[in-house]
């Protein structure tokens, strides 16, 4: 720790470059983790955080909300499924939405029953209870969209208060309304009287007693081939874009967390090859090697530990933001995640200096030779 | 026999080696550095060891000092048989038995000159407010007290040379070893410093053995032995 401490005491300015370089990478890293999830929730968080356990696609689907379209022949299919407790229609569709801020693209989902498909994460207000009542995503609270606000379906005018706002449960990056079925279809029918009564889009199911979800999707996808069965999280996870958009993402992680241990790793080389002679001085008066290396490891755990924090703090203030519509959050897992991975990845890069010190011959503090000569 | 349990035993000579030889192997050839060597250092002898380049005083300074190991022979240190030491307990000998004052580098570049003496302590006994007391009164002695904050960018090669003594004697050693401790300053300053080691070393009765090749500096040894092609001339 004396000899650790000292170093980096004196040579602030090397140590400090290393640890901004690492702060700003751990911002990126975090600031990246969160766009990610933004993005992905801003895409499919209504599917993951609703209330049916299971959500039932149509093949011909391919597995988009809107584009799903059950029959009656299916759902029949679906009901007589062994392991099926309930079954619930739900509607999904885009309508154009004024706001006191102005126009929207926005989703509404109608569900014939609140436990199969209602919004799960409501954090102000209640569900829909009348034909003019929706619960609207919390992320769109701030464009007209908050509790209180009427909102009209254009063309038509049909005014819907909201009444509650439930969080991450965006749908297509837009602004998301959740009531019930009658609500959906009088949207509908405000838009365009002749539209009739549509066919529901997905149907959500709940496992009967004593049936696992997963067994009732295998169940389900057993019954049909024009069927397709998905937990809800493996259904927002399934949604055409979710995998390249999550994809993509890992290939800049895994560059990033490549980068930090080959920035550390060569500093502490270069480090070490600088400081080649005290390294063989101390050897020679009786430094046990373990303890120079020892030394080495402390200032790498400092300098990522610190890199890390400051790279956090940076971090926090801008995961509160909002980027082109996209809520940002705060990833805990992904910071506690992120600092073990980096760490470990940090310590493993300072082994290679390690080697080094760990080589070096006592003897050499007479010819004036040292690390690696 | 361990370091860390025998203490010193103050009656025995500093150092006695007997037969030792140190051969290299280069490529298929062996290139023999000590041959047979013998040499007995009393408690608080100073020894010039004198000799041209490549003659293998260097040698058998760090085979003395626990740095490098003999190929055969005997080498006792204040009592202490290290002959047959592991690295282990080679480092733990240089930590707390020995001093060095290398002819190179000499002191650890990002501590102060009391850091440089201290750094001793943190590598073994960590004794804390009695090595702080201890390095403080080096400092004095060695007529560094306003430098002892200093980097060693910051002193003068005398200075230095200085810290480096004051660090060679932070462990109590019975026996200082010197590699041409006056290789990098003039005249005038060598002869300074070579008076500062004899002083500090008969004022604590500690043997000594300085590595030269100046014969000038020999008189402030109490005798001097000459090496030549590995062998001693005189023990």
């Amino acid at each position: 720790m004396f000899l650790a401490l000292k170093e980096m005491t004196r040579a602030k300015a090397r140590f400090g470059l290393l640890i901004a370089a690492i702060a700003l990478l751990v911002f990126l890293i975090l600031f990246q983790q969160s766009l990610q999830n933004g993005l992905l929730t801003s895409f499919v968080g209504g599917i993951r955080n609703q209330s049916a356990p299971v959500l039932v696609y149509s093949v011909d689907g391919q597995r988009i909300l809107q584009g799903s379209i059950i029959t009656p022949d299916l759902e029949a299919l679906v009901e007589s499924a062994p392991g099926v407790g309930e079954v619930g229609a739900i509607h999904q569709g885009t309508f154009t939405v004024t706001s006191a801020d102005g126009a929207f693209d926005a989703s509404l989902l109608g569900y014939a029953d609140p436990a199969l498909g209602a919004p799960t994460t409501i954090v102000e207000g209640r569900l829909a209870e009348s034909l003019d009542e929706v619960v609207a995503s919390s992320a769109d609270a701030e464009s007209g969209f908050d509790i209180g606000d009427v909102v009209r379906v254009e063309p038509g005018g049909l005014e819907l208060t909201v009444v509650g706002l439930a969080d991450q449960a965006q749908i297509n990056a837009g602004p998301t309304l959740y009531g019930t079925v009658d609500t959906f279809l009088d949207a509908l029918r405000a838009q365009n009287p002749d539209a009739g009564t549509p066919l529901p889009n997905v149907l959500g199911v709940a496992p009967a007693d004593g049936t696992t979800v997963d067994e009732v999707v295998a169940s389900i996808n057993a019954q049909s081939d024009e069927l397709d069965a998905f937990t809800k999280d493996d259904a927002a996870d399934a949604t055409p874009g979710v995998a390249q958009v999550r994809q993509s993402f890992q290939v800049i992680f895994l560059l990033y967390g490549l980068v930090i241990p080959c920035v550390t790793g060569l500093f502490f080389l270069i480090v070490t090859f600088q400081k080649a002679g005290a390294l063989t001085l101390l050897r020679a008066i009786g430094a046990p090697a373990g303890r120079l290396v020892a030394s080495l490891l402390i200032q790498a755990v400092l300098i990522v530990g610190l890199g890390y924090l400051i790279g956090t703090l940076l971090y926090t203030p801008v995961s509160q933001l909002r980027l082109g519509g996209i809520p940002l959050e705060f990833e805990t897992a992904a910071v506690i995640t992120w600092a073990i991975v980096l760490m470990a990845l940090g310590l493993l890069s300072s082994l290679v200096a390690a080697r080094r010190v760990l080589a070096i011959d006592p003897v050499q503090a007479t010819t004036g030779a040292g690390v690696g000569r | 026999m361990s370091t860390s349990s025998s203490a010193p035993d103050t009656s025995a000579p500093a150092l006695e080696m007997k037969a030792v030889r140190k051969v290299y192997r280069m490529g298929d050839a062996d290139i023999i550095a000590l041959d047979h060597a013998s040499l007995t250092v009393q408690h608080d002898e100073i020894v010039a060891l004198v000799g041209p380049s490549g003659s293998g005083k260097t040698t058998l300074c760090s085979i003395a000092g626990g740095i490098l190991g003999a190929t055969e022979g005997r080498v006792v240190v204040a009592g202490d048989d290290i002959t047959d030491y592991d690295a282990k307990q080679l480092t733990k000998f240089r930590q707390e038995r020995v001093g060095f004052v290398f002819q190179s580098v000499n002191l650890v570049p990002f501590l102060t000159a009391r850091e440089n003496l201290l750094v001793v302590d943190e590598l073994g006994r960590r004794t804390g407010a009695a090595a702080r007391a201890r390095a403080d009164q080096l400092l004095e002695e060695l007529g560094l007290a306003d430098r002892r904050n200093n980097l060693p960018s910051q002193l003068s090669g005398g200075q230095r040379q200085r810290v480096a003594i004051g660090r060679a004697l932070m462990n109590e050693p019975r026996l200082v070893l010197f590699d041409e401790p006056t290789s990098a300053l003039d005249t005038q300053l060598g002869e300074q410093v070579m008076e500062l080691i004899r002083n500090e070393m008969k004022s604590r009765g500690t043997a000594a053995i300085v590595v030269t090749h100046d014969e000038r500096i020999t008189h402030f040894c109490d005798r001097s032995v000459h090496i030549v092609d590995g062998h001693l001339d005189a023990a």
